[in-house]
């Protein structure tokens, strides 16, 4: 808080590109723990005392729990004008996925135009993502961040600062390693070279590539979102008469890479995993264990697991064991919610994301993927 | 509030030395009072302003400043906290949003009819119910009638300035001030600001203290508080009045000494573009901003549009206001709160009121926008200038709202849970010679009993809410009725559109559960007494957090001491985890949290965790527990228990220790070991007490298994610190403590008539 502003040490960034407003406009789309929330303060930080811009930063309210979608929306105009919006980036100059998985959920190029840059944190190359986005039009940069951070023993998010300084046009590099030393340098001295390592390679690992609008996708407008149930048919004070119906959300995004693979073989029955799930992702049904009568372990329901592994802890048989996703996209002893009245409902890709809304308070909490 | 024609170009031509910072709304609030060096800051943490206790707190750490501050247990004592200490003459803050300002309220009109100046910081947010943690000014209006000063900004520059502002005025009228603006997009957004680079010139401007001490002057006895009737309370009043007169002179002095000094210029009203306008819409907060981009545009297409704010609400400058509308010929003031049912949220009210005072015609259109954090886009802004064009348009409506989907009804997910199907596998309760025991609760067995709660809920991975909850209900036949209050456990499951219960469940804030509960279950006795409900039994069972057990706990003590028919189950994980974890009564001593940092002058949370268990004995209350999920069946046996003395003595009380991976700073999948050793080191035994009588339910000594305190703290990121050298004493007082708790409870299992 008390550093001291360096606006004009570098004379003021030129940004190549504005909208009505003289704004430059960037919206990261992420989920909880990846670090775009620190991503987007660093940016606005970046702009306002290093690029001699006015900044601004903030996130979509109420989603800093592990395992959320998160929004951090970051805006920078000349330093003669100032920025009166608040409200989320509507067509962003430059769209940040933190992880390739957010296409699958989300609508996440909504508002994105021909001007658009696209950065996907993906070890695929831009054709076969612009097909995943259905990009109509723009620029694509892969950057395989996870495993250049992994490499330079750096953060996802420093891979992906680094990415954004290239994909923009206009960052140059030293401005963010001088960031860097600056705010993270301070604080965790011992993890700067490899900070600023990932930073680097984030800066020069990109493949871009622009695509005309060809007529093969539609633009995505950018939409507000609106509910089935508005005041004339919802329920009066807000009642909800639609008991249990959290069953209908796919928490699946919330899972980081892992999740409990279950060998019925060994399992013993004893529901112990059962009851240290927090997300009731057990099936049990009534059938014969040892010759009696008893509950038995048929399977995991994935759609509501978080991959929190508190029954592979817990298991006494070795009958839950820990798996990457990656390799087990489809479990065969997947088992939908047995109580469901109808197996086909559709479900609503969600995450876990409760309104929290403080600012992720202990650091150690994110050492595997984020804030460091 | 800032005239915004010259704002931008005289940012720093002050003449004071200033730097740029890019801050936050809540940031500048806390480095402001940090500059200041306020005496004290009582609080209570909710969102959207917790974050400028948590900032003071982390400046505090590093010795930035010496306030002392002061975590109340509600924001009713967070006002008390205060008002004591502004009878003292020093300087006094608060921050606070929502219900938590409604909550304090009653103590507002005392702090200003007693005339003490202090400043309260309002991040301004939705009251409940529903709760919303988003963004509008419901809150803030409900503060018109009581007496203070209120300012309000409209950028996180201005947070910064009006609070520097707010502190001279109060201390020359005499008078609190508040100083308000919009919940998130001011509090939570960053933007480049300036600071005054030396906290000098704040203090020179402010000017040292000189508050009466008051009733802390023995030479000088005063009574301060008379019980006052008629004649004399109407002249207490009017002086009051008089104080806001004058505070119509003394702001504009104010801000015109800040101006020379800043180079901002604050005023009672801003305006952009509204001379010659013949369309002119006021709004308050970031919405003015929004709107000014929106001005622009319109008047590019050729139309006299402006718009205006107003930046001090009371007292109301509707002079100012009135001069400004003179040569507008519609006006149109967008509301992000309503005065039910008279028309207009109250800016309307008072702008229209003001314009007549003035003898003006104008057409004034009211409309409501914006509640809950809507969204305020530019071409809202836009469309409500548009509005004014519209001769036919009405004068008052709500803009945003939408009729809703014809005909939808969800389709069920579940089929509702017969009492037959939540009672299978029966637990058999026998009561002899006054002691209860509890057969058939096992692990195994009670895996037929239907879940009451839903996946997909959206709580942490690895949380323990859900599986403590679980536990709980598997251990509780027939029908079931669960109130929760606030917390993450209830906002992680109700989010709307979606529940994730199955049973009948309700919500209260959470000073008011229990007593809540109590009302709910005395009307389903009264009603079936009546013939107006079947006959048939339901366990009503009030679920809280630790948080919610410290603002709450004279509802639930009052609830026991009655002996209403029902459970109390509070999931204990030590810190108000949903607002960001701020330190409860009950986070372990020396554990460091958003409200207690580590830091050169401190070493985490000053006082030792709430012993709740012990406190609800107090109340003679039948039954007393304490569970865990490590030890799962001794979990169900005891919400079988707390079942059957609820149902045949009165009011049962259930404890357990709830894993928080995100905010213990531990990995998700060990926390059933984390719980285990909380009860092995005895930091959490298991016992409970029933009908007076105290047993232990497990004795890790007698197992060979206790551990050292700092095995169980070690585990966690909040509380590892320490386990470093230096901490070595305040550990040891820790594991005294522990040890004076578990001796004594001991000594109560193993005598007879404890």
């Amino acid at each position: 808080m008390n550093r001291n502003a360096k606006a004009g040490k570098l004379c003021s960034a030129e940004l190549p590109l504005v909208n009505e407003n003289g704004c430059y406009e960037m919206r990261l789309e992420s989920i909880g723990g990846l670090g775009a929330n620190l991503c987007g303060k660093l940016l606005g930080e970046l702009g306002a005392l290093y690029l001699g811009l006015s900044a601004a930063a903030f996130s979509g309210y109420g989603s800093e729990k592990r395992g959320s979608p998160v929004k951090s929306y970051v805006r920078y105009c000349a330093p003669d004008r100032e920025i009166l919006q608040s409200s989320p980036v509507e067509h962003p100059h430059l769209l940040v996925l933190f992880h390739r998985a957010l296409i699958r959920a989300y609508p996440v190029t909504a508002g994105a135009d021909e001007n658009c840059t696209v950065i996907v944190n993906t070890d695929a190359a831009p054709e076969e993502i612009r097909e995943e986005l259905r990009l109509r039009a723009g620029t694509v940069c892969c950057i395989h961040a996870q495993e250049l951070a992994l490499q330079t023993g750096s953060r996802l998010n420093m891979v992906m600062l680094g990415a954004v300084a290239k994909a923009s046009g206009f960052i140059p590099l030293e401005a963010v390693r001088e960031l860097v030393a600056d705010t993270l340098g301070q604080k965790y001295p011992a993890m700067l070279e490899s900070n600023l390592a990932g930073v680097e390679q984030g800066y020069h690992s990109l493949h871009a590539q622009s695509f005309a609008p060809d007529g093969r996708f539609e633009a995505i407008p950018y939409g507000r979102a609106y509910s089935r149930w508005g005041y004339a048919n919802a329920p009066l004070g807000g009642a909800n008469p639609w008991f249990g119906s959290t069953v209908t959300n796919d928490l699946s995004p919330s899972r980081e890479g892992y999740l409990p693979l279950f060998l019925p073989e060994k399992c013993i029955h004893c529901g112990l995993c059962d009851s240290t799930c927090p997300d009731l992702v057990f099936q049990f049904t009534p059938g014969q264990w040892r010759g009696r009568p008893a509950m038995l372990n048929r399977g995991l329901d994935y759609d509501h697991c978080k991959g929190c592994l508190r029954c592979v802890d817990v298991c006494p048989t070795g009958a839950l064991v820990t798996g990457k996703e990656r390799e087990h996209p489809a479990p065969q002893w997947f088992v939908r919610n047995v109580d469901l009245l109808t197996k086909e409902s559709p479900l609503d890709p969600a995450g876990a994301d409760g309104a929290i809304t403080g600012e992720s308070y202990l650091d150690e909490k994110r050492v595997d993927g984020g804030l460091m | 509030m800032e005239n915004a024609e010259n704002a931008q170009k005289s940012k720093k031509t002050g003449q004071a030395e200033q730097k740029l910072l890019f801050e936050s709304g809540n940031e500048l609030a806390a480095y402001a009072a940090m500059q200041i060096n306020y005496h004290v800051m009582g609080y209570y943490p909710i969102t959207p302003s917790t974050q400028i206790a948590e900032y003071l707190d982390r400046m505090g750490a590093d010795g930035a400043h010496s306030i002392a501050m002061i975590p109340a247990e509600g924001e009713h004592s967070a006002a008390g906290i205060c008002y004591g200490a502004s009878a003292g003459g020093g300087r006094v803050f608060n921050a606070t949003s929502a219900n938590g300002l409604l909550y304090a309220l009653e103590q507002l009109p005392v702090q200003s009819g007693t005339r003490l100046p202090m400043v309260l910081n309002v991040a301004c947010r939705t009251v409940s119910g529903p709760l919303s943690i988003k963004g509008d000014h419901s809150d803030v209006m409900y503060t018109l009638n009581a007496g203070w000063i209120i300012l309000f900004a409209s950028s996180p520059q201005e947070v910064y300035d009006c609070n520097i502002c707010a502190l001279k005025i109060a201390e020359r009228v005499k008078l609190p001030v508040i100083v308000a603006f919009d919940g998130f997009f001011t509090s939570h957004q960053k933007q480049n600001c300036y600071v005054f680079a030396d906290h000098g010139t704040v203090r020179d401007f402010i000017g040292p203290c000189n508050g009466d001490p008051g009733v802390l002057d023995p030479t000088r006895p005063v009574t301060v508080g008379s019980y006052m009737n008629e004649p004399d309370l109407i002249n207490n009043k009017y002086q009051l009045h008089l104080a806001m007169e004058e505070a119509r002179s003394v702001i504009p002095e104010v801000f015109a000494r800040y101006g020379e000094l800043s180079g901002r210029c604050l005023s009672p009203v801003g305006s952009y573009r509204a001379e010659d306008a013949e369309v002119l819409l006021f709004v308050l907060g970031s919405a003015y901003r929004t709107a000014r981009s929106a001005v622009d545009r319109l008047r590019r297409e050729g139309k006299r549009v402006g718009v205006c704010t107003v930046g001090v609400l009371r007292p109301f400058p509707a002079q100012e206001i009135a001069a400004l509308c003179q040569n507008a010929r519609t006006v149109l003031v967008a509301d992000r709160q309503d005065s039910y049912g008279a028309g207009g949220g109250n800016l309307s009210l008072e702008i229209r009121s003001a314009l007549q005072q003035a003898g003006l015609t104008t057409r004034v259109l009211s409309r409501i926008y914006g509640l809950s954090g809507l969204d305020f886009f530019e071409q809202d802004a836009v469309d409500l200038l548009e509005t004014c064009f519209d001769p036919t348009a009405k004068a008052f409506d709500y803009v945003g709202v939408y009729p809703g989907e014809e005909g939808f009804t969800p389709e069920p997910c579940f089929a509702p849970i017969t009492e037959a199907e939540a009672s299978r596998v029966p637990i058999v309760c026998k009561e002899e010679g006054g002691r209860v025991t509890v057969t058939g609760a096992t692990v195994r067995d009670t895996l037929s009993r239907p879940k009451r709660l839903a996946p997909g809920h959206s709580a942490c991975p690895g949380c323990g809410i859900p599986v403590n909850l679980n536990l709980l209900l598997r251990g509780i036949e027939g029908n079931v009725v669960l109130l929760f209050q606030t917390g993450c456990g209830m906002v992680v499951t109700t989010g709307y559109p979606k529940t994730a219960f199955r049973v009948p469940y309700l919500h209260n804030l959470f000073q008011n559960g229990a007593a809540t509960l109590a009302g709910l279950s005395q009307m389903f006795r009264k009603r079936q007494e009546r013939g107006e409900l079947p006959p048939g039994e339901i366990t009503f069972i009030m679920v809280s957090g630790d948080g919610g057990m410290d603002i709450g706990m004279g509802s639930a003590l009052a609830t026991a001491l009655r002996g209403d028919r029902l459970i109390l189950f509070e999931y204990d994980n030590g810190g108000y985890m949903n607002t960001g974890y701020q330190l409860s009564y009950s986070t372990p001593r020396g554990a460091k949290s958003a409200t207690s940092h580590l830091g050169e002058r401190q070493w985490g949370k000053t006082f030792y965790h709430k012993d709740m268990p012990q406190i609800m004995a107090a109340t003679g209350m039948p039954y007393v527990a304490t569970a865990a999920e490590s030890d799962p069946s001794d979990f169900i046996r005891k919400a079988a228990k707390a079942q059957y003395y609820a149902r045949h003595y009165g009011t049962a009380y259930i404890k357990c220790l709830s894993a928080c991976p995100l905010n213990w700073g531990d990995q998700p999948n060990t926390e059933r070991r984390v719980i285990e050793a909380a009860v092995n080191s005895c930091y959490f035994p298991l016992y409970k007490v029933e009908q007076g009588h105290t047993a232990l339910s497990y004795d890790p000594e007698a197992k060979g298994k206790k551990i050292p305190i700092a095995d169980f703290l070690g585990m966690m990121g909040r509380t590892k610190h320490l386990c470093d050298a230096r901490y070595e004493e305040i550990m040891a007082e820790i594991q005294a403590e522990i040890n004076r708790r578990w001796e004594r409870l001991k000594i109560q299992s193993a005598h007879p008539d404890l």
